[in-house]
């Protein structure tokens, strides 16, 4: 596959989505008509297939510089993944919209991975037939999942999270074996369990174990129909996320304002971050002015080699034409802040992950 | 033919409705409209409501056409139209209320052969939500002192039970207990904000704050977290009058309490500052009071109502004497007083206006005199047509779809309200709406549910399956359920908060 050596090539500040892309309301409507029993699952598919094709266009057309499948299969951050993990029961598979969240159950213990049940190798495979740029491949943590399972299958939550991390390894190491060089693990709901973290970067470090891509991890204040569902700053992570095998933190601002970047400063994380340029919940597009104000400011705290530009969050709740607007604001202001890079002098090196898996994940 | 006869609860028990009385007589004239030729029968629809407002917009037979699709013959952007013509040619509404001392048949006739003429409109054709009905809806919050003054009473007395279910101390201290729950709760993670932020939509003269807040301070002062110190409690109206009056009302807590005017169907335009930090949002009797659409799904086709305020030929002429004016210049000068308001039409109009108090006397015959002719007109493709800024048409189909035909509000005013509140609050905040709220689509199929008059306000059922519809499409689980503090109430609790 072109993905691993393309990474090695995008400039430096590269620009990246976070995972999501948007639903627009003819394909909403199709989505949940699949969850109503009014269309098959051979045609959604389909359906499926055609929106990223065009998702992927439409970022290689706004200059992004990592791209992603839009997670358009997905009908939310956790169903695709619980309601295919063995042992889960979906007491209701119906659905008023296809955005809702299923009542999960797990009675008995998950099985120990026999190969990758979640096949989100094939859905890397089909992004990577279909576009040439570099791709950023996403999915939910084992954290965050384990916040929507129900029933007693384990003594303790920790236990749960570190089986379903079991198999999300299982996951990430069939996407490495089919091409990925940049997996991201979204933890949703870790803000609002900031006594958690420590449990949550234990799984991680489990599903990253011996995964030689390279790694972000996401962390936000929640993005469910473009609503926080928590407020706070983000010194809640530290210091356990510093034992976290990843190679890059992808972290909200935009929304929430850039005050939290002296906490990264200050806590001793020396490794990449995603900064978050774009507002996903809301609809008024940046300027590209705005965002190279952003990432100069992010500049103060964190060097031009370290940093990778992004939006907040996905982009789900945002209409079409408003995300492709943001987009190419995004790929704007970081090409101007670029040219600044260049004209005083700073490394201009090419973005590669700072330090191997394997340094970090002993 | 059909005969889509609602009020069917009434057809049985005391005061039964005479059915073949008041459908008979709508029958026998169509049979003869159509024996001249004028009409085919088989593309007709009767429908007879209970028109329960004693003041309302209708006469007591109405036809209303059912538009065709628009027709650009030759252009090739012309949209697809169905294979089959429309099942119906044009409606026939009927308020059997009032049927039964009307001369129907002749009535009817007479609307069959277009007896428009001596009519004095007021306005073009559009969605209900235009018509100069809201015009007259908002001037009467914003002149409501020269309204009250004219009356005799206030306008809480014009509400049903004569008074606004928002002072009802026991539902104040519910609301208290769960917002305490809550906030102890965060305080417990260390999450709770310095301040608390409590808003109320449409406040009233005050009584449901001032009810709230001594609630709230002496459950403060037992609970002991200082919550109190920490309110900010924010009064929200379109009216200053109003708001001038609340202000009064809580005068003890003046130091917790901000008045903010606004536009319900906008509160983000004032309160954009509090996006994601209100904890109880509180919203008494406004709903029913917002500019709302009307859609319908017959036979298949959805339509848009549109609407014409005018006023009947006899009222007409009786308004223009009183102003010294013909029928001809009451357009103008209605539009006049809209504009500008009792205090200034006598001297924007001196020949026909002398006085405020004569202002406010045309205002009020205006007002009663004010009728709405409607007609159907097909819809193309709903996600065109915006219930509310942010809000598709697609939202409808669900309800529109739900079988059989249907007519129903769409409370675009009351979408818009409640889309824009969703942003205000806080995670752990709650939406809580004390209205005149249908719960059940059928119920669309069964009553009248407006648009009638209140005073010289306009209501109108507030369509609550589709606000709870769009609630869940964001997240919100929404609940509806009698007010509990008050036996016979008509009023529903809505409550919606984040369900994930």
């Amino acid at each position: 596959m072109a993905t691993g050596p393309l990474l090695a090539q995008v400039p430096p500040l590269p620009t990246t989505v976070v995972g999501s892309y948007p639903v627009p309301d003819w394909m909403e409507r199709l989505k949940s008509d699949y969850f109503r029993g009014r269309m098959s699952r051979g045609q959604l598919a389909d359906l499926h297939e055609m929106a990223i094709k065009a998702a992927l266009r439409d970022q290689e057309l706004a200059g992004i510089d990592i791209v992603s499948d839009g997670e358009l299969r997905r009908d939310n951050d956790i169903d695709y993944f619980l309601a295919r993990l063995p042992g889960v029961q979906i007491a209701n598979p119906a659905k008023d919209f296809y955005f809702d969240y299923y009542e999960a159950v797990l009675p008995r213990p998950l099985p120990e991975p026999d190969g990758a049940p979640l096949k989100l190798a094939d859905d890397f495979a089909f992004a990577a037939a279909h576009t040439a740029a570099p791709i950023k491949f996403s999915f939910t943590g084992p954290f965050s999942l384990s916040r929507h399972l129900r029933g007693r299958a384990y003594p303790d939550d920790r236990e749960l999270i570190l089986a379903i991390a079991r198999t999300l390894h299982a996951e990430a190491s069939a996407l490495a074996d089919r091409g990925a060089g940049l997996l991201q693990i979204d933890e949703p709901f870790l803000a609002g369990h900031p006594d958690q973290v420590a449990t949550a970067v234990e799984a991680i470090n489990v599903v990253a174990k011996d995964v030689d891509v390279t790694w972000a991890l996401h962390v936000c204040y929640g993005n469910r129909y473009a609503r926080p569902l928590w407020e706070g700053h983000y010194d809640f992570l530290f210091p356990a996320v510093l034992d976290a095998a990843v190679d890059q933190l992808v972290l909200e601002f935009a929304r929430k304002g850039y005050e939290d970047l002296p906490v990264l400063a200050r806590s001793g994380w020396d490794r990449d971050i995603g900064l978050g340029v774009i507002d996903v919940k809301s609809t008024e597009a940046e300027t590209s002015g705005q965002v190279a104000d952003r990432i100069r400011r992010a500049l103060e705290f964190v060097p031009a080699s370290r940093l990778v530009v992004n939006p907040d969050c996905g982009l789900r709740h945002v209409p079409g034409p408003v995300a492709r607007a943001k987009l190419a604001a995004m790929v704007e202001g970081t090409a101007v802040v670029r040219q600044e890079l260049d004209a005083d002098g700073h490394q201009t090196a090419p973005f590669t992950p700072k330090r191997s898996r394997k340094e970090t994940t002993q | 033919m059909l005969i889509d006869f609602r009020p069917h609860a009434r057809l049985r028990g005391p005061g039964q409705v005479d059915f073949t009385a008041a459908v008979t007589p709508v029958v026998t004239a169509l049979a003869e409209a159509a024996d001249a030729g004028y009409e085919d029968l088989g593309r007709v629809r009767v429908t007879c409501d209970w028109v329960q407002y004693k003041e309302n917009f209708r006469d007591v037979v109405d036809v209303r056409p059912l538009l065709d699709y628009p027709a650009t013959p030759g252009c090739a952007d012309e949209l697809p139209r169905p294979a089959s013509p429309p099942a119906y040619r044009f409606e026939i509404a009927v308020d059997v209320r009032r049927s039964a001392e009307a001369a129907l048949q002749e009535l009817t006739a007479a609307r069959l052969r277009d007896d428009s003429s001596g009519r004095v409109f007021l306005e073009d054709w559009g969605p209900g939500s235009q018509s100069c009905i809201w015009a007259f809806n908002t001037l009467y919050w914003t002149a409501l002192a020269q309204w009250e003054k004219a009356s005799g009473r206030g306008y809480e007395q014009a509400l049903p039970g004569g008074e606004s279910d928002a002072r009802n101390r026991d539902a104040a201290r519910e609301l208290v207990t769960e917002l305490f729950a809550i906030w102890d709760g965060l305080a417990s993670a260390g999450a709770l904000p310095e301040q608390l932020y409590v808003a109320e939509l449409g406040v009233g003269n005050g009584s449901q704050a001032k009810v709230f807040l001594d609630e709230f301070r002496d459950q403060d002062a037992a609970h002991g977290q200082d919550y109190y110190r920490k309110l900010h409690y924010l009064m929200c109206d379109y009216s200053q009058h109003v708001l001038d009056l609340a202000r009064e009302t809580v005068a003890r807590h003046a130091v917790h309490v901000s008045s903010v005017s606004l536009d319900a169907t906008r509160p983000r335009t004032s309160l954009g500052f509090l996006r994601g930090r209100v904890f109880l949002l509180y919203v008494s009797n406004v709903y029913d009071n917002l500019p709302t659409d009307e859609v319908a799904q017959f036979g298949g086709q959805p339509y848009l109502v549109q609407a014409r305020a005018y006023f009947p030929p006899a009222e007409a002429a009786e308004l223009a004497a009183s102003a010294a004016a013909t029928p001809a210049e009451l357009p103008a000068l209605v539009h006049k007083l809209l504009r500008l308001g009792p205090d200034l039409l006598p001297d924007a109009a001196p020949g026909h206006i002398a006085d405020t108090d004569a202002a406010v006397g045309f205002w009020r015959r205006a007002w009663s005199a004010l009728r709405l002719a409607e007609r159907y007109v097909p819809l193309t493709g709903l996600d065109l047509y915006r219930l509310a800024s942010s809000l598709s048409g697609e939202m409808l189909r669900p309800m529109l779809e739900s079988g059989g035909d249907i007519r129903m509000h769409v409370s675009n005013g009351a979408l818009a309200s409640f889309a824009d509140s969703i942003d205000l609050l806080h995670p752990f905040g709650k939406l809580v709406c004390h209205d005149l709220f249908l719960t059940d689509v059928q119920g669309y199929r069964t009553a009248f549910r407006g648009p009638g008059k209140y005073d010289g306000s306009v209501v109108n059922w507030v369509n609550g399956p589709l606000l709870a519809h769009v609630g869940r499409r964001f997240g919100l689980d929404v609940h509806y359920e009698p007010f509990r503090h008050r036996n016979r109430s008509s009023i529903v609790t809505m409550t919606a908060q984040a369900r994930d």
